[in-house]
């Protein structure tokens, strides 16, 4: 796989100090999944972590702390069972291409989530909300489909899972991590070979552009409460 | 104590580091084994510091396989020794005051390295990277228990995969080199670049909360970090 657009190195930073939200890790989880060279950029990051980790002044540690921690060693080797045995459905979605990071929200393949109509050639299945308000979506392109002209209140990060979409600056296939910040106006067209499928974390509801789409706004509203 | 003030309390000098961490038991055993490794060499000054570093991390690694294979209590003292007061230091870093959440996260960080001992791989990576990215999954999994921060994400599976797979024998000869480099090159760094890493790494906190706390534009706290991470030769392509 050839993926083209990857997350910034201070995004990457971020994710390996676990101080980026959640939804936004999500993203970059679902990068790395698919990304070697990010996955070997992440190495790298993590000993520098490692580094400003053992310098910390060290906090003195009580003897009740080391008691408790020594009464709760088992004397026999446990194995992580989530490791060695396949959970459930694994095959559906392994075949289908879901990132595991997204596991815990699709339990068989994609057409197994609740898909909700947005337009005629898009499909939005809801997945969550980040405790900062960002908004954790899949959107669903048919092969060829457009999406309105839309800007975006905040930042919108979309991850390519499947297929491919191009927009006014390029093409973007499966692996891609794009970043369209709030004054980027943008088309997305999906690939006439193939349906699309995207992850998307949206800081804050988009806004459509378009004359005859302006009247959507309301009820994206009224959806992304 | 010489320490780095532009960083603040959360640092202090590799040199004192050996110093303070290491208990007596501890510690006697370490220069043993450093004596160990540098019989027969000319010892007019001592082990250096990077002697010790290192004579360290071979320390560490041993202990760790001894608590896989033979569940050995003793190596693991030795680790508990070594990491208990860094896995404070780290969440006491992220909310300071909490002091019973900095004895949760070692508590639960260390029955982790007694749990998954045998699952530490020593050609992907140091002890103490592999207890590091340990100590982070706690904090972040421990600070959502908590209700610090809500969210209807599960980070468990954010991370681990990712970092648990097997490594390829050239990533490891490369994994080697970098840790070097990264901790010679970062005493080079500026404070300022040293600071903001050690916000995001050890605070815990996003570019946006520095960029608020450190009352600077967003764009320098980026930039900050791209120079730090192009001065340590971290990030390759971008």
């Amino acid at each position: 796989m050839l993926v083209n657009h990857h997350p910034d190195s201070e995004r990457l930073t971020a994710f390996s100090a676990g101080s980026m939200p959640l939804s936004q890790a999500l993203c970059v989880s679902a990068h790395l999944e698919m990304c070697p060279d990010c996955r070997a950029d992440l190495d790298s990051l993590n000993k520098l972590g490692s580094h400003v980790f053992n310098q910390m002044k060290p906090s003195r540690v009580s003897n009740d702390l080391k008691q408790s921690v020594f009464k709760q060693l088992n004397d026999t080797q446990t194995h992580d069972p989530v490791s060695n045995s396949p959970a459930r459905n694994e095959t559906g979605r392994v075949a289908s291409g879901v990132p595991k990071c997204l596991f815990q929200f699709i339990d068989d393949d994609y057409d197994s989530l609740d898909w909700h109509w947005v337009s005629p050639s898009i499909r939005q299945a809801n997945l969550c909300v980040d405790g900062n308000g960002a908004h954790v979506a899949l959107l669903r392109i048919k092969p060829g489909g457009k999406a309105s002209h839309h800007t975006h209140m905040g930042e919108e990060i979309t991850m390519v899972l499947k297929g491919a979409f191009s927009d006014e600056s390029g093409i973007f296939q499966q692996g891609d991590f794009v970043v369209r910040g709030s004054n980027d106006k943008h088309r997305p067209i999906a690939t006439k070979d193939s349906e699309c499928i995207c992850l998307t974390v949206l800081d804050a509801p988009i806004q459509f552009t378009g004359y005859f789409s302006r009247w959507l706004n309301p009820l994206l509203r009224r959806a992304h409460p | 104590m010489r320490r780095n003030c532009k960083t603040g309390e959360l640092f202090c000098r590799n040199s004192d580091f050996n110093n303070d961490i290491i208990p007596n038991d501890h510690g006697k055993m370490l220069n043993n084994i450093l004596e160990l490794r540098i019989q027969g060499r000319p010892m007019a000054d001592g082990p250096t510091p990077a002697d010790k570093q290192k004579g360290l991390q071979l320390h560490l690694k041993k202990c760790i396989e001894r608590v896989a294979k033979k569940r050995d209590k003793a190596a693991f003292e030795s680790l508990f020794e070594h990491f208990a007061p860094l896995l404070r230091a780290y969440s006491f870093a992220r909310e300071p005051g909490a002091s019973l959440m900095a004895d949760e996260l070692a508590q639960v960080v260390l029955i982790k390295i007694w749990e998954k001992a045998h699952t530490y791989n020593s050609n992907k990576a140091s002890v103490n990277t592999w207890v590091y990215t340990l100590a982070r999954n706690s904090r972040i999994d421990l600070l959502r228990r908590n209700g610090r921060y809500t969210t209807e994400i599960d980070p468990e599976y954010l991370w681990q995969d990712l970092e648990d797979e097997s490594a390829d024998p050239f990533v490891s000869m490369q994994h080697k080199r970098t840790e070097k480099t990264i901790s010679d090159a970062f005493e080079h760094l500026p404070p300022d670049q040293q600071q903001v890493i050690a916000k995001v790494y050890l605070e815990g906190k996003t570019h946006q909360e520095s960029a608020d706390e450190l009352g600077l534009p967003l764009g320098t706290i980026k930039s900050r970090i791209r120079l730090a991470l192009q001065k340590l030769q971290l990030v390759v392509r971008r």
